[in-house]
Order: C-alpha cells, then structure tokens, then sequence
C-alpha cells in the first residue's frame, strides 16, 4: 500500500483540534454549584476526572473523520494483482469466408473444425462466433448456449471479398480491452500469405488474448485466375476498341491457356496463350464490335481449375456517341473557344465534343441535353438564365465557370454568388490538389503565368483544388443540388494567362471535361467492397436504385432514399442508377489477391501467435501461471465514502450529547 | 377575588415577578384563605365562642353586661382563638438556600412562605416574629401586635441577605431567651443536616409549650438530579468540589435524599414536631392550603 499524494497527510495533525476540544478543555471545567454534598461520595472517577475523554465516541468519530479526510487526499492505493489471472475464459471461433474457401472444400473443413473446437469446451463456457472476410462480424455475442454458436457456425458462407488478418487483429484487441475477459481465439482459415497485413505490428494481439490457428486446405494449392481486364467503360468508335487482359498462375508450372472474350454471352474472341511457370501472360483483343449499349463482358480461362470463379473476370463496356459539352462565351467573341475546343478535339476518345454559342443566344436552350456547360468570363448573367441553369446543376448537370474582367467587374461568380475581391497581377500557380480528379494528370501548371486573375471568395464549404503563388483560389469546387461546378479565376483562353500555350491546358480541358461529365470515375471493373456514390447530399427527392448481380434490388426503400453509397459486395454486374438520374452498367471482380492460394510461412504465423498470450512462456505468460503483475488500484473513493459515513454517524451522536447537555443545564 | 382565580394556584415564578413582598404575601394568604373555611389554630379573630361563668379575677373588661343586666350574673364573653400565640419565624438564610434550578431560589421561596406567615398571623392579631439565621442570627425582629409590626417584619425579610453556614445551636439558643410565652415557632430551611442533630437542636422549644413547625424547603433538583454527564459539583457553603458521575445522582444520591426527608420526617413527629416538605416547583398557595387542611385534621 502506498500514497499517491503522500504530503497531504500532513493534515493528520489535524486532529489535534478534536483533541483539544475533548481533552485539554476538561482542565478548563467549572465546577457547578450544589447546594451541599452531603449525600454524595467521592468515586473512583474523581481521582482521573482531568484525564478522562468526554465522549469518548464523538471523539473516536471526529479523529477518525479528520484521518480518512487526509488519507482520501492523501490517495491511497494498494498494488492489486491483474486482473487477467482473473478474468473468466472467453472462446472466439473465427472462420474466414473469404473468396480463397470457396476453392475445393475449404469451408466445409472449416465448418468442421469449428463445430469440433466447440465440441471440446465445457458446457456452459462461453463461446462467440465471428465471421472473418475484409471487416468483422460478430454472428453471436458472448453465449453459453453452444447451440447458438453451433448454428452460426453452420450459416457461415464464403463470399467474394478479401480476407484481412490484420483487421481480425484489430477486432481481437478490442474484445480484449472491452470484454474484460481472457480471449481464447481460434482462427479457422486457408492462412493465405495474401491475407497477412503489410505491417507485422498490425498483428499485434492483445494481452488477455491466446491464438490458435487452424489452417483448413492444402498448402500452395495451385491456381489459375484472369488477373486483369483493362479496357476503356465507353467506346465511341468500335474500330479503336482494346481490351487487354492478364492471365496469372500461383504455385502453377508453365502451360498454355485458353482465353475468351464474350460480350453478354456470346464469344467474340478466344486465344491461347502460354504461362510460364508461377508466372502470368497478358492477351490482347482489338477491334471487337461493341453495339450502341451498355454490354457485359467478361473474359474467361479455361480450362477450369479448383477455384473457378476467378477464372472469369466481369467488365462493363458502354458504346455511345460522345456527349457534347456547350461552350458560352460573352459578347460577340467566338474566338474565345478556340483554345478549348482544340485541346478537347487533340484528346483521343474524349468522349466529349464542344459546341460553342453566345450568352445571347442561350436564353432557350435545353441545357439537360449537354454533358456539362462552360461559361467564360459570362460576366452578369441574364436571370432566367442564371434560374435555367441554376435548375441544370442542382439536377445533375455540371457547370465549369471562368472568371475573367467581366466577370469581375460583376462583382460575383454567377451562379455560385461568390464575391469576387478583385484581381491579381501576374501570379503563378502555388498549389495543386494532385488527387482530385478534375485535375489528375495536369501537373502543377509549371511555368504558367497568370496577368490577371480574379480574387475569389468561396464558400466555407468548396472544395479548392488549386491555389496561386499569393495562396488566392485559381480552381475551385462547389456543389449545388446534385450537381457540382467548378469555378476557374481566369480565362479559359490566352487573353489573361498562358495557360492555354502549355501542354498541360489539354490534360486540365480534358480532366475536368470528364469530371464535370462524370466519365473519370467509371471503370470497366471495380473490385467488390467499392462503394459506389448513389447520391452527393441527402435529399431525399428522387431514390436511388442498384440491382445486384442476383438480379434483385439491393437496396430497402429507406436506402434507395437516403444511402449516400453503396457496397459492391459480389462478384458480377450492378445496375445502378443514381439520385441524378445517370444510369451505369458496374462489374465487380474479386480481389484478384484471393488467387494466390500461397499460405503464409509457418514461422510467420507463429510470430503472430506468439503476440498474444502462449503456454511457451513469454512475457505474458507470466500472467497466465500466476506471476504477480501489479497495478495500482487506488482507494480514494472508498475513503471518501467512509468519510461520509462518519460525518453522519458523527452528526447522530453529536446531536444526541447535545440533546444530554441541555437537558443537564 | 373571582373564584376563577383563587382557585388557580399561584406559581413560584409568578410570584418571584412580584417586587413588593407585602403584596406576595397578601396574594399568596388570600389565595389560599379563600379555599378554607376557618384556620383553627390561628384563629384569633372576634368571631363569638361562648359563654363562662365570672370567677373571682377575671378581667372585668370581658364581662357582657348586657347579661348581666337581663339575669343578674355575670358571664364572660369568649372568642373563638382567643389564645394570644406568638407567631416566630425562623428563617435560614445558609448558603445552601442560595440553591436554585428554577426562576426563583430556595431562599426567595421560603421568604415568600415567612411572608406570608406573617402576614396570616397580622390579619389575625397574633403577634408575629422574625429571626434571620445561618450560622449566627442575622436579624431578629421581636414578636409584637403592634402597629407597623407587618411592615418590620416584611422589611426584615425582604433584607435577609444569604450567609454562609447553617448552625442552628446558636440562632436556637438565643430564641430561647425570647420565647418566654407559649406560641408556634415556624422553623423554615432546607435541613442540610443530620436529622438527628436538627431535632436535638429544636426539640427544647417544644417543651416550653412551643409548637414547632418545620417547613423543608428544595429545589427540585435537589430532589431528583439529572446529569448527563460527570460533572463536578462544588458545595455552597463548604467550598468543597467533588466529581459526581450520572448514575450516582440518579440513583443512589435519589435514595439517600429520600432517606434523608424520611428520617427527617420520622425524627421530627416522633418529637412531636410538624414537619411540611415544600418543593419550590409546588405553588406556594397549594401548599399551604395542603398544610392547614393536614393540620386541621390532626386537630
């Protein structure tokens, strides 16, 4: 036992009032005068009567009430063995269903090594059940009744995500901090080399926590798998279409293959192909004919191996004419699109077409029929066209809006309603969000001069993708309704910067074309567990709606009007149509990493064991024979509480010898 | 007086708010007058008793003429009381009378009592009396009828001042040289003393014709103590200190008092003497009353 605040028990010395009060005071005492003493004797007590307590409870109670206050300060604790050698025994059975159990009759030994696991505990030990894929679930909480258990065990399926031991790991140290119990876990899995997280420390296990794993399947089983399919989402011209794709073999030896390309169900092209051994070979099919839709393709291998699921790779291909883009440009200046229709025209399979025309000429226009609208330096816009398109975006439509001298002069960002500062003179570019896919690929606008560039002052909420030199938005990002505009402080043209004489004007035309379009974010396949953005802000107005690869809707009502994004979780097609009203063909393929069958080397697996607690004997063991692993517990809490009990016991018999005192007086 | 108020006795604390002692007296002996019929033994008034033969000697100024001059013979007139008594009040003021727990002390109430006392025996023409005694006689006022008697007597007690000791040879034997006829002698005090001795003491004044009577005089504390704690007690009159625990006061001190006022009370009728114990919580009014009524009884 010790003090955590030993100098407050000083007070102790306290005591000495009640001491005082109780004791010394007696010295002071005056007699009571009594008319004669002559039928009372002199007793024993008289001989001590300076030296006797005057209630002696009051002031064993008073002494000690000032001792426990000054302990209670003074934060005393005692050093109390771990809890861990206390804790009751917690049994986790974890059984990975990830993509690599469906090989052969990984699950089904799975399922059995479970069922024998819980076989072997006592009757009523408790026991939870989780399932092991990308993320964690538990299928049943801490549960003595092992029939529970046992059906969650038999529910398990493998799906087609990855597994991630580095995410159980995480799962099992928060059961050990939060449980309070001793976590024996059980890991029933293929122990795929891929499954092992790039950090060991991400394998670190919890103190409380035993690991055992149970490899199910044989190791380095051998496996096929069409690795990749790279092709463009749209074809706009069916002769320039390429579809490449890569075969890989794990654990394999070399041998040719036979690869088809189908497109909804019927082949377009088979080739063979030779692999070498534990290697890959990548196929190529060009100029396929793609009729005007959305199509599924897929390419096959063959022939079929123990895992054939991942011997057919999904994509998704769209043909359509490329969408036209409306360039309006102020005033009678049709020269002002030059530089931007021919950076757009110089991108091949852009997908986008500029047509140009005059904010005067704007006033009827059905905006809903272009991909997107530019405005260049529109300066004040007319109001019911400002309303017109004010109603485009907030439905889905795009906007890219340059701010040159008129527009300045105007005061604000049409549209948007930023105020606009002023200019800046002769700027370059300071900052550019790399990331943002209006602007992948531009660079960082080296060597770029701004003359003159307006000094923008958006919303708390935009998005700035780039800065100037001076830290003033050139590039900014705003929503509006389901829609999204981007708002650029200069010209799309060379009358106030050089941008449009630099290389990297056709990347940013381009890029942010297909951004404002939506075409940069659609791929011919994604991997499954991609979320894929359904809506941009909550409004519930228009629902959403994803039709799964089962061909069933997969969203409740309640999502269709308010989920935000939405998981792919199956390998196959969606059909997805948006708040905004687009409509996408997604495929979505295995992680192709859940091919490689390759189990993690033994030594490491038992490195990751050896994290937890182990019978071995390493620092935690100490704690499971029973070495004392101390911690102080401390006991202010419970002094104050004595305290309070004395300062009540302490009032009572104060109370009651005043009660005496008066009815002696 | 409305009998509404006679009836209700007078408390101690009442009286002790009265300043003039002639006017406590005067309320206390109407209060309790007023609730018996006759007092037989100081009973000196002119109220008629009978007839007796004239005998050679008799004072001739009690002789009823009118009687005499219907029949010839000559009859005495005699009156109910008529013994001429001396009424003494013998008045302790010892230290141990200082004694109070209450809003009056013993000493206030038993001048109260000689107030009235004195008062009762001037409403009946006896005369009246005052010695002031503790261990020597303080003040004494010779017995008289006369006029303005009341008031000497009223002023000695008003100015009787607490002494120190009780001794009750001394005030005794000087009593004695002035009591040369026959009357009551009022022997008022709170008897700190051994029973014995007392009677010892008083009991001479009997044997001259004398009728004693002892009026013991306590605070109720006195009586039954109630301590909560040891507390120590200092004795009035000797100085003395001594520790005093709870349980003594309440129980063996209680049985020695009582012994005490027992064996008082025995020692003082077994010398024919009459003994009256008067708590100072009891109204004064009431107590007198319950005194004569006894008396009259016995009589």
């Amino acid at each position: 036992m010790g003090f955590l605040s030993p100098w407050f028990l000083a007070g102790i010395a306290a005591i000495g009032l009640p001491l005082y009060v109780h004791l010394l005071r007696q010295y002071e005492r005056t007699p009571q005068p009594f008319s004669s003493l002559m039928f009372f004797e002199r007793r024993v007590q008289s001989s001590v009567k300076h030296r006797r307590l005057r209630y002696l409870m009051l002031l064993a109670l008073r002494l000690a009430l000032l001792v426990l206050l000054a302990l209670a300060f003074a934060n005393p604790f005692v050093n109390r063995t771990s809890a861990a050698t206390h804790r009751r025994k917690l049994t986790v059975i974890a059984l990975d269903r990830s993509f690599s159990m469906r090989e052969g009759s990984r699950m089904t030994q799975a399922k059995a090594e479970a069922h024998r696991i819980l076989s072997g505990l006592g009757g009523r030990e408790p026991v939870q059940v989780v399932a092991l894929d990308a993320n964690i679930e538990n299928l049943t909480p801490p549960e003595a009744d092992h029939t529970v258990a046992s059906a969650a065990i038999d529910s398990v399926e493998s799906n087609d995500r990855a597994s991630s031991f580095g995410e159980f790991t995480r799962a099992l140290r928060v059961l050990d901090q939060s449980s309070g119990m001793r976590l024996d876990a059980h890991l029933i899995s293929d122990m795929q080399q891929s499954s092992m997280p790039p950090n060991f420390r991400d394998l670190q296990l919890g103190p409380h926590t035993t690991l055992t794993l149970h490899s199910v399947g044989k190791r380095n089983e051998p496996n096929w798998a069409v690795n990749t399919v790279t092709t463009s989402a749209h074809v706009y011209d069916p002769k320039t279409t390429r579809l490449t794709t890569t075969v890989a073999g794990w654990q394999t030896g070399a041998a040719t293959r036979n690869v088809t390309l189908v497109l909804d169900g019927k082949t377009l092209a088979s080739k063979q192909v030779s692999v070498p051994a534990n290697g890959r070979a990548e196929v190529q099919f060009t100029a396929f004919d793609v009729p005007y839709g959305s199509h599924r393709g897929e390419v096959r291998l063959a022939p079929a191996d123990a895992l054939p699921q991942d011997d057919v790779f999904p994509f998704s291909v769209e043909r359509s004419d490329p969408s036209r883009l409306l360039f309006l440009y102020s005033g009678n200046r049709p020269q002002q699109v030059f530089y931007y229709k021919s950076a757009m025209d110089s991108a091949p399979d852009s997908g986008l077409i500029v047509q140009p025309l005059s904010l005067d000429q704007a006033g009827n226009v059905d905006f809903s029929k272009y991909a997107y609208v530019v405005l260049n330096d529109p300066g004040e816009l007319d109001k019911s066209l400002a309303q017109s398109l004010c109603n485009y975006i907030s439905h889905g439509g795009a906007a890219l809006i340059a701010v040159g001298p008129n527009t300045v002069r105007a005061g604000r960002v049409p549209l948007s309603g930023d105020h606009i500062g002023g200019t800046h003179q002769i700027q370059g570019v300071g900052f550019v969000d790399a990331q943002h896919p209006a602007v992948v690929g531009t660079g960082r606008f080296e060597n770029v001069q701004f003359s003159e560039a307006a000094w923008l002052t958006p919303k708390p909420d935009a998005r700035v993708i780039a800065k100037l030199a001076n830290g003033s938005p050139l590039l900014v990002e705003e929503r509006m309704g389901e829609g999204r505009e981007l708002i650029f402080a200069s010209t799309l043209d060379n009358s106030t910067n050089d941008l449009p004489l630099h290389t990297s004007f056709v990347a940013f035309v381009v890029q942010s074309g297909h951004y404002l379009a939506g075409l940069e974010d659609v791929a011919s396949s994604v991997t499954v567990g991609t979320p894929v953005t359904l809506r941009h802000s909550k409004d519930q107005s228009t629902a959403a709606n994803v039709v799964g690869p089962d061909g069933k809707r997969a969203l409740s009502l309640s999502e269709a009007t308010k989920a935000l994004t939405f998981d792919l979780t199956q390998n196959g097609f969606y059909d997805v149509q948006r708040a905004n009203g687009h409509r996408a063909l997604i495929a979505a393929h295995t992680d192709r990493r859940e091919s490689d069958l390759t189990t993690a080397p033994a030594e490491n697996l038992e490195l990751w064991r050896n994290t937890g607690v182990t019978a071995a004997g390493n620092q935690n063991a100490a704690q499971e024979t029973g070495e004392q692993q101390t911690r102080p517990w401390s006991l202010w809490r419970y002094a104050l509480g004595v305290v309070l009990l004395a300062v009540l016991v302490e009032s009572i018999f104060a109370s009651r010898y005043l009660k005496e005192e008066r009815q002696t007086a | 007086m409305p009998a509404a108020i006679t009836n209700r006795f007078l408390d101690p604390a009442v009286l002790g708010e009265i300043a003039a002692l002639d006017l406590i007296a005067k309320t206390v002996v109407e209060g309790f007058i007023s609730g018996l019929h006759r007092s037989p033994d100081f009973g000196f008034s002119q109220e008629f008793a009978e007839y007796r033969a004239y005998t050679p000697g008799d004072d001739l100024r009690h002789v009823d003429w009118n009687v005499y001059a219907r029949t010839e013979k000559a009859y005495l007139k005699r009156y109910r009381g008529e013994t001429n008594t001396t009424l003494m009040v013998l008045l302790d003021a010892s230290a141990s009378m200082g004694f109070t727990s209450t809003a009056i002390s013993k000493f206030d109430y038993a001048k109260y009592l000689a107030s009235a006392l004195v008062y009762l025996a001037h409403l009946q023409r006896d005369s009246a009396g005052l010695i002031v005694f503790h261990d020597d006689v303080a003040n004494f006022v010779r017995p008289s009828a006369r006029q303005g008697q009341l008031m000497r007597l009223l002023h000695g007690i008003d100015n009787a001042q607490i002494g120190t000791r009780t001794d009750y040879r001394r005030p005794f034997f000087e009593l004695q040289q002035f009591l040369r006829r026959r009357g009551i002698t009022v022997l008022i005090s709170d008897f700190f003393e051994d029973p014995e001795r007392i009677v010892e003491t008083v009991e001479p004044l009997r044997f001259r014709g004398n009728e004693l009577v002892l009026f013991h005089i306590l605070d109720r504390r006195e009586l039954e103590p109630k301590l909560g704690e040891p507390v120590l007690l200092r004795d009035m009159e000797t100085g003395d200190a001594l520790e005093v625990s709870p349980d003594y006061a309440h129980n063996e001190y209680r049985q020695k008092m009582n012994a005490h006022i027992e064996n008082l009370r025995q020692k003082a009728q077994g010398a024919g003497l009459d003994y009256f114990l008067l708590p100072t919580d009891r109204p004064l009014d009431a107590g007198l009353r319950e005194y004569f009524t006894v008396r009259k009884g016995r009589l």
